[in-house]
């Protein structure tokens, strides 16, 4: 194992970086690891005098999910964060592996299987169970991406900064999703060190719902974001993220249009199926898309300002 | 690198990509924290660094660089004692890694809120990443909140059971945590094909022991091929992952399709093992179906008749439905784990994590060709069971060959990915069901036909149980296995029972529906067991009984559920069980060949030795599961405490005649019951004792018809099995019961892929069992009248306690939506789709 003390040494050592573990741990390839823990900088929340938010990659879900001003700032995010894993993963677990991390398909994960993620040429979910797979396909690839904080990070219109690069938005970091090979899309050696929001809006309100069979500490069915400011009887903005049924974590324009354009919350939800191309066994995650886009509309609509 | 571990610094000398665990558990002889699932889920792992709880399986060593770093064994909180009062365990195997969690949310929630009990939601909340087994979560809400009000600041109130400070502190060491000089780690080679007959094992650079039957021949994907051995776990899964496998592909039955490839030819089909705990059922072969087996008799002839004219008139006192249930895994937290030592002499030495120390050591003197008094078995702690760990399984054979080709120690400890495939399984069942109710509203007849899969393995035995339920009707019970290429089944906590009741108490639910009657009163009228009768008073007099829903009356998203299902089991004991007393100095010290896998065996023995004898626990010390003392009884069918607790008081009373001089043995015998047993013999230590135990359980459901989740409640269980030796422990078997109960009506499901037949559900984000959130509020209450005629007055409470929970919340599934599930788990998806129409 190396430790990684300057980010511009970070090309010169091969293999996989880590940071909390708890996916590497979790997975085990075969080493050697980067191990990310000896980069300064790269922890904690900095606000700028504008409002605007920089979350270094290496700062914990926990963090997130208890800071204060971020629960006034960007409620969904802080809510996201709040739900996802279980305390002793959140306390480990950062930002940047959050976002980076690898996918739970159970074929994927199985050492008994080759598929598309790990170097095969195809899809054995596909010719055997998809009942957890995504219900929205972008290609060849059916494990939903992982990340509830990526979800919550497009809804709030973040951009990341990688290493060397400008910044870019949250969902260039995942693409379309036609790559099967890839849960993220940096290539080898690049880092990603912090996450930009911009300033907060003022009268935001939000909601996130996880969908699971469980009371807890499972990974989502369907999970969904929503930032909404209502307007007198309408929507002056509406940012509507899901995740747990496609490749990528998806915004729904279409939703998010609907609502701006006056539609009732429950129709407007229910333009979340009209991507979905389920499965003969995931076809349940369409309705459960539908309800879980309404449930976070309607708890974002009745939330006093922050979130529920 | 340098910590301070326990208050104390410490120099690593540890790989930086090694998982803390291993460095606790290995580099520093710290087995507190346990690791059960290596993957974060569990939690049994969880050690404070600087104060905050983590999973130590997937924390990296180098991250420990500097910090300070608290296990069980180092933690002194007031909440190990409020585990310890409130019996918040039952094996013990979860306990370290939730007192260090709690530890942290009492200080907390203390210093946030003060002295007050949390919310249950808020402990549900911190706990999260916990998980037990045995499923003592209501006992865990309950220290917790105890230990927020302040109230364990102080050494006050008993331990529920004798090794609980042993628990909650990390001392108690159980066989994974094993660890004996010059030990060598062992690892099972296991078949990646689901059928293919073996040509060749190639292994490099290792001692390989063959586990292959003498066919040659894999029925599984998992099927164990060989194992290897090496100094370290890492060094013996290198040596597996090296191995090369010679297979010669034979097509696999995958699904229970009439054209399915054979599993088995007919001179391999007496190898099929069995999924049942007493003898298999007879029946003939047909293709990979074997059965169906039936009582055939003149009342079979006439159930038959009756249904079938039923169905031709299209009698609505007809009710017909096909019931499905999922394969179960046992997976308890202590996976499948054996040190095996021959020592100069010859002797084989086991630490086996086992419920049949004295089977287990019998049927090892077998196998290896030695006398009973050669093979010396210990089970200190054992890690649950559920019914997995009985008798010499693969680790066993596994370790003990390796020890002897190795001339070393040897422990196997199965993976969890092993442990959630080929450790032990309950079968998946398919019933078609016809319950036919005459104008009386009598049951007129029933029909059962269940197909049990139980992978390679034979022995369903799920209709012939419905013998026991609503008195002589006429019935027509059948059962078939169909075989495939999955990993085999074998008993599971009530074995049958629990598939068995999904479709009946459903059914007779439904009668209860078409016929416009209480569904108790219905059950109180077909049942003749008078024990029962008082426990259908019981239920009908329940405040949530009384003011359940109109069934399919509601219409919002949220509706409320209540339903009620009966279960009874038989009553088994080992009538040939003995306990020996020996003082010495001021101390009694008990032995039997008996093992506490979590039911609180040992505490059971104390509890009775304290009573006859007058003494103090500090006076009383219970010397279990080890061999080289006298028979006792295996720790499963509920059968430990029926048989132990009476040779407890019997062993007590004639030492108390005899005088407590220093010295002194007597031995007690478990004396018979008035009228003897239903078995004329005793098979295998087992005689099946006179009367049924029952039990009665309500379940209140919220069903949210807009996201498919169904939250379970509140849960009444009433449980008449006489005789209660010790209320706490009983009250938490029955607990943890419901618990199960409510992990197979809802979560629980192994899935097979279907092309290669390789499990998919190997970790415990897969497989899911339920966590303290999903365990509802539950009341127990016990019966105690009807067993006059057993020596001791009361029987077990382990089976009975689980089998009838799913069907009562299939039951509260329908009355708050109207919408009858039929398969199993009701998952987010099946209830979505059912109550869509």
């Amino acid at each position: 194992m190396t430790v990684l003390t300057d980010l511009g040494q970070a090309a010169r050592h091969a293999g996989e970086f880590r940071a909390g573990g708890t996916d590497l741990m979790a997975r085990r390839p075969a080493g050697p690891y980067v191990d990310l823990h000896g980069l300064p900088g790269l922890s904690g929340l900095t606000w700028r005098p504008d409002g605007s938010l920089r979350i270094g990659a290496l700062t914990t879900v926990a963090e997130l999910a208890g800071d204060v001003r971020l629960r006034a700032a960007h409620p969904g995010l802080a809510l996201t964060a709040q739900a996802l894993a279980t305390p002793q993963i959140r306390a480990v677990a950062t930002v940047g592996g959050n976002l980076l991390q690898r996918n739970r398909c159970w074929y994927y994960r199985n050492p008994a299987f080759s598929c598309h993620q790990n170097g095969g040429d195809s899809c054995p979910a596909r010719a055997g169970l998809t009942l957890y797979s995504a219900v929205i396909e972008t290609g060849p690839c059916v494990a939903p991406h992982p990340s509830s904080l990526a979800m919550a990070l497009l809804a709030c219109e973040a951009s990341v900064e990688v290493h060397g690069r400008g910044p870019s938005p949250v969902g260039d970091l995942y693409g379309d999703g036609s790559d099967p090979a890839r849960d993220h899309l940096l290539g080898p050696g690049e880092i990603l060190v912090g996450i930009d929001l911009p300033p907060p809006v003022p009268g935001e309100r939000a909601a996130y719902h996880r969908a699971i069979g469980r009371s807890e500490a499972e990974w989502p069915l369907v999970e969904a974001v929503a930032r909404l400011i209502p307007d007198g009887d309408g929507i002056a903005l509406a940012a509507v993220a899901v995740g747990g049924v496609a490749r990528t974590p998806l915004r729904l324009p279409e939703v998010e249009e609907a609502l701006l354009a006056g539609e009732p919350l429950d129709r407007a939800a229910a333009r979340a199926a009209a991507r979905c191309t389920p499965t003969a066994q995931n076809g349940y995650k369409v309705a459960l898309l539908t309800g879980t886009v309404l449930e976070v509309l309607e708890r974002a609509a009745g939330a006093a300002e922050g979130g529920s | 690198m340098k910590i301070i571990l326990n208050g104390a610094p410490v120099l690593l000398d540890a790989g930086r990509d090694d998982a803390t665990v291993d460095v606790l558990r290995d580099g520093l002889g710290l087995t507190g924290a346990k690791a059960a699932c290596r993957t974060g889920v569990c939690g049994a792992c969880t050690v404070m660094v600087d104060g905050t709880p983590q999973a130590s399986c997937l924390l990296p060593a180098a991250a420990l660089e500097g910090r300070q770093v608290t296990t069980a064994e180092g933690l002194d909180h007031p909440v190990q004692r409020a585990f310890a009062v409130h019996d918040g365990m039952q094996c013990g195997y979860c306990t370290p890694g939730f007192v260090v969690e709690a530890a942290a949310f009492v200080d907390r929630w203390r210093g946030e809120h003060g002295d007050t009990a949390p919310p249950r939601e808020r402990i549900a909340a911190a706990l999260a990443g916990h998980l037990c087994r045995c499923g003592a979560y209501e006992g865990i809400y309950a220290a917790v909140a105890a230990a927020c009000r302040g109230e364990h600041d102080a050494a006050t109130g008993a331990p529920a059971r004798v090794e609980a400070m042993d628990k909650v502190t990390g001392r108690a060491r159980y066989t994974t945590d094993v660890r004996l000089d010059g030990q060598l780690e062992g690892v099972i080679i296991r078949s990646a094909r689901a059928h293919a007959r073996v040509v060749e094992v190639k292994v490099d650079g290792a001692h390989t022991v063959d586990l292959l039957p003498s066919d040659r021949v894999v029925r599984y994907a998992g099927q164990p091929v060989a194992a290897v051995a090496a100094p370290t776990r890492r060094e013996a899964l290198a040596i597996a992952e090296g191995a090369r496998i010679v297979y010669d592909p034979i097509p696999a039955a995958l699904d229970d399709a009439p054209g399915a490839p054979p599993v088995y030819d007919e001179s391999s089909r007496r190898r099929a093992p069995s999924s049942s705990e007493g003898m298999n059922l007879p029946g003939g072969w047909n293709g990979n179906v074997k059965g169906p087996f039936t009582m055939a008799s003149r009342r079979s002839r006439t159930a038959r008749r009756r249904i079938e004219a039923a169905r031709r008139r299209a009698d609505p006192l007809l009710v017909t439905g096909t019931f499905t249930t999922a394969v179960q895994v046992h997976t308890p937290l202590e996976p499948h784990a054996c040190v095996a030592r021959w020592d100069d002499r010859g002797d084989l030495h086991l630490h086996l994590s086992t419920q049949t120390v004295g089977l287990a050591a019998g049927q090892a003197a077998k196998r290896w060709d030695l006398a009973a008094d050669r093979v010396h078995v210990v089970a200190d702690h054992v890690g649950g069971g559920f019914g997995a760990k009985v008798g010499i399984t693969a680790e066993t054979v596994a370790a003990v060959e390796l020890a002897r080709v190795c001339g070393a120690p040897v422990r196997v400890v199965l993976s969890r990915a092993e442990e959630l495939t080929d450790a032990g399984n309950r079968p998946g069942t398919r019933t078609d069901i016809a319950l036919l109710t005459d104008d009386r509203g009598d049951l007129a007849a029933l029909a059962m036909d269940v197909r049990g899969r139980g992978g390679v393995a034979v022995g369903s035995a799920v209709a012939v149980l419905a013998r026991l339920m609503y008195g002589t009707a006429p019935r027509l019970l059948r059962d078939s296995d169909v075989v495939t290429n999955e990993p085999p089944g074998t008993p599971f906590r009530g074995p049958g029972a629990p598939p068995m009741l999904w479709a009946l108490e459903q059914a007779v639910d439904e009668a209860a529906h078409r016929l416009g009657e209480d569904p108790v009163a219905l059950r109180r009228r077909w049942d003749g067991n008078r024990k029962r009768h008082a426990l259908y008073d019981w239920v009908a007099g329940l405040p949530v009984w009384l003011d359940r829903p109109g069934t399919g009356s509601q219409t919002g998203r949220f509706r409320r559920g209540v339903g009620v299902a009966a279960a009874n089991w038989a009553y088994m004991l080992d009538p040939a069980t003995e306990v020996e007393l020996e003082v010495r100095g001021d101390v009694v010290v008990a032995r039997t060949t008996v093992q506490d896998i979590g039911t609180g065996t040992r505490t059971v023995i104390a509890e009775v030795l304290g009573e006859e004898l007058g003494l103090p626990p500090e006076r009383i010390r219970v010397e279990i599961g080890r061999t080289g003392t006298v028979h006792g009884p295996p720790s499963i069918g509920s059968r430990a405490t029926t048989s132990v607790a009476p040779a407890a008081r019997d062993a007590a009373r004639r030492l108390r005649a005899q005088g407590l001089t220093d010295g002194r043995r007597v031995v007690g015998r478990r004396r018979g019951d008035r009228r003897g047993y239903v078995t004329p013999v005793a098979v295998a230590g087992m005689a099946l004792g006179r009367g049924f135990s029952g039990a009665v359980h309500v379940t209140e459901v919220e069903v949210d018809t807009r996201l498919g989740v169904i939250r379970p409640l509140r849960v009444w269980a009433g449980i008449a099995v006489g005789h209660i030796y010790s209320e706490r422990l009983a009250r938490g078997q029955c607990e943890g019961g419901i618990v199960q109960g409510i992990g197979y009506a809802l979560h629980e499901e192994r899935h097979v892929d279907p092309v290669t037949g390789a499990v998919l559900t190997t970790n415990l984000e897969d497989y899911r069992i339920p966590g303290i959130g999903d365990s509802p509020e539950m009341v127990v209450h016990f019966h105690r009248d009807g067993w006059d005629h057993v020596n001791g007055g009361g029987v077990g409470v382990g089976e009975v306690s689980t089998i009838g929970v799913a069907a009562s919340v299939g039951n509260a599934v329908h009355n708050a939506t109207g919408w009858r599930p039929r398969d199993l788990p009701i998952r987010p998806d099946r209830l979505l789709e059912g109550i869509g129409g």
